[in-house]
């Protein structure tokens, strides 16, 4: 199997662990996440804050602190990225593979006019001249469905709203033509009717470039409704990946069982009460060798508290890291006896409300 | 006026809060005047949550805040227990501040990080007392209690807390009054879905418990409809539509409203998907689009859009209200209101 679609293997994370020392201790930020990504693909990591999704960004892009201690492979097209040599690195990030950030404020540069600042990433890497460039770059915004772009490119990042911002974020970080595209968060900070336009503006010139994309967002629905699969992080590891509908319909992990049973949904009639998650996420100094989510999770048996589950299944299929999994005869089981006796074995108090089918 | 009128008012129910006509204008200089919020009615039931919805800009926080008279009003009224909160100045109006409370979009911003969180929940009662101006440590432990933080950590800062927790304790601070009305302006947008949960749990919790009335504001079409009642949405500092929450999401009418309901994640199942590509950009407040004030981005728009404004009409004679001359005709699949 892997040498089936090694071929088509555009980027390929092994075993990517990375450590931040702090005056406190060491920060264990990510912790061993492997996948992979077709050509072409798109692949959303979902997580709520210090899940270690934009930390696995940043490691990709290569833009971590110095002091961060990264172990693990990064193979992109076949090249291992983090051994790369100076020139080759020179003309990698930003080229082959490229970012788009959330806040599209603190992306640009308020000083400068948004076409120079596209033109720019077109005269390093590419060598183009300045008058080539800008005419490339105006190019791009009309890509990126800016109207009048003729006019936007001579005008600074204050005078656009928030929507057309991100689009001329996005068109910077297309002016290489990248084969793989990174966006974090893209569209926290805009309207959800500005989010649907660049989500689909996204899907769009993926589908016209064959990018692949890596879409990171803690929305859920988003990635949904815009991903080929999905992988859900906790507390640094990779806690479960699948196809979008498998994971909405038939999640294995209880971190991603819980997320789905929290968020209201909008077919459910108003004041239906929410199952929230107890407790908070765990710290990631020095933390115990269990399972992570452990000590909120419904399920939790002795066996999750003495070591750490790894991530397995069939890969490309569902693979998931948990010893007694949701929707699973063994996880019925373990709550089953959870509820019986009122705590899980992590010392957590739980009620028959909001029992997984 | 254009997406207002005073058809959405209610007579016939115990009316905690009316605002009438509310305008809003921020000078920005050169004569020039934001136009935030341009004569707005609605009105609050005692032990009802009423939640604003609408994307940056439309001048829900504006109504919020004016409610307490964070910014200016221009003109309008917003009767409280026959007191208008408008015109009142001075004492009468301090008077009345312990009855009105607030909790924001960022909750660790909103707490002084110098102070202990037992002088944060307690401010209040050592301005205006508890019952009959002595307070006591065990209603601040109550507090903390009823929001689900451990009175131990009376001691603690802010910054030792999480998001979620710094929510909670804002939530206490703001109840420490015994309010009548909880204004909440965005309280779970910063938080993570697994916290968001809680805190909405809470506040619903909290609402039972001291008979709140609650006035809720957020982006989030599914938040909104989850703690609402009734809902209103609105558009460039006017309101599109009006009604009871579940109605509202099965029957949405006025296009702004379906462009919304469509352009989330997961649109609702009563929109098309298409719905939710309305054009162009949000015009200027300072200079609105006369007409009714969606007719740029509108796909219905007619002659009429762009030359009068639209009144807030009653649809049918369920609790529903709508300011647009060609409300879009639903087809829905079966009616499941609850």
């Amino acid at each position: 199997m892997a040498e089936a679609s090694a071929a088509n293997t555009q980027l390929l994370v092994r075993d990517l662990t990375v450590r931040f020392p702090t005056t406190r201790g060491t920060v264990q930020a990510l912790n061993g996440v492997t996948f992979d990504l077709a050509r072409g693909a798109s692949l959303g990591i979902v997580g709520e804050s210090g899940s270690g999704k934009s930390v696995t960004a940043k490691t990709l892009m290569n833009l971590l602190p110095r002091t961060a201690e990264v172990s693990g492979d990064v193979i992109f097209e076949g090249e291992d990225v983090r051994r790369l040599a100076r020139e080759g690195r020179e003309h990698f990030w930003g080229v082959k593979m490229t970012m788009v950030f959330q806040d599209p404020m603190t992306s640009l540069n308020p000083v400068k006019k948004c076409g120079e600042q596209i033109a720019e990433t077109l005269r390093y890497h590419l060598k183009r001249d300045k008058k080539t460039a800008l005419a490339e770059a105006e190019d791009l915004l009309a890509q990126v469905g800016i109207p009048e772009p003729g006019k936007r490119v001579d005008q600074y990042p204050h005078e656009l709203s928030g929507g057309l911002r991100q689009r001329v974020v996005i068109a910077m970080a297309l002016a290489c033509e990248p084969s793989l595209l990174i966006a974090d968060e893209p569209t926290t900070a805009v309207d959800v009717t500005v989010q649907k336009h660049l989500l689909d503006l996204l899907d769009k010139l993926r589908e016209d470039r064959g990018m692949s994309m890596i879409l990171i967002t803690h929305d859920l629905g988003v990635a949904r409704g815009r991903c080929d699969e999905i992988a859900v992080m906790y507390a640094g590891r990779l806690v479960e990946r699948s196809a979008p509908e498998t994971l909405f319909s038939d999640s294995r992990h209880p971190y991603t069982d819980a997320l789905l049973r929290s968020i209201p949904r909008i077919d459910q009639p108003s004041h239906t009460r929410l199952e929230p998650i107890p407790g908070r996420p765990p710290e990631l100094i020095n933390p115990p060798e269990q399972c992570a989510y452990a000590p909120r999770c419904r399920f939790a048996q002795p066996d999750c508290l003495e070591s750490i589950p790894d991530i397995s299944g069939v890969a490309g299929m569902h693979e998931f890291a948990c010893f007694h999994p949701a929707n699973t005869d063994r996880g019925r089981e373990a709550l089953a006896g959870n509820l019986a006796q009122g705590r899980t074995a992590a010392g957590l108090e739980i009620s028959g409300a909001g029992a997984s089918s | 006026m254009a997406g207002s009128g005073h058809a959405p008012l209610r007579e016939d129910l115990e009316v905690l809060l009316t605002v009438r006509d509310l305008e809003v204008e921020f000078p920005v200089g050169k004569g020039a005047v934001v136009h935030a919020v341009s004569g707005i009615s609605f009105d609050v039931a005692e032990g009802e949550t009423l939640g604003i919805v609408g994307e940056s800009g439309c001048g829900k926080s504006t109504v919020a805040k004016s409610i307490i008279r964070l910014n200016d009003i221009k003109g309008g009224a917003v009767d409280y227990q026959g007191n208008d909160l408008a015109r009142l100045e001075g004492e009468e109006l301090r008077q009345l501040r312990p009855d009105l409370q607030m909790i924001f979009q960022d909750p660790i911003s909103s707490l002084n990080p110098r102070r202990k969180i037992r002088q944060v929940i307690s401010e209040g009662l050592a301005v205006w007392g508890d019952e009959k101006g002595s307070w006591s440590q065990s209603r601040i432990e109550e507090l903390m209690l009823s929001v689900g933080i451990d009175p131990k950590f009376g001691e603690r800062r802010p910054h030792q807390f999480s998001g979620g927790q710094c929510q909670r304790i804002g939530i206490a601070r703001a109840l420490a009054l015994d309010p009548k009305v909880l204004i909440c302006d965005e309280p779970v947008s910063a938080l993570d879905v697994s916290v968001q949960a809680q805190v909405l749990n809470l506040l619903e919790d909290m609402k039972k418990r001291y008979g709140l009335t609650l006035l809720f504001i957020s982006h989030d079409l599914s938040v909104v409809k989850n703690v609402s009642d009734r809902i209103i949405v609105m558009y460039l500092g006017k309101a599109c539509e009006i009604g009871n929450a579940n109605e509202l999401y099965e029957n949405p009418r006025h296009p702004y409203t379906r462009a919304l309901l469509a352009a989330i994640p997961e649109p609702a199942p009563t929109v098309d998907v298409s719905e939710g590509d309305i054009s162009g950009e949000l015009p200027s407040p300072i200079n609105p689009p006369a007409g009714c004030r969606f007719n740029t981005r509108c796909s219905h728009a007619t002659d009429v859009c762009f030359t009068d404004e639209p009144e807030m009409q009653r649809v049918g004679d369920s609790d529903h209200y709508l300011a647009c001359h060609h409300p879009v005709a639903v087809s829905i699949n079966g009616q499941q209101a609850v």
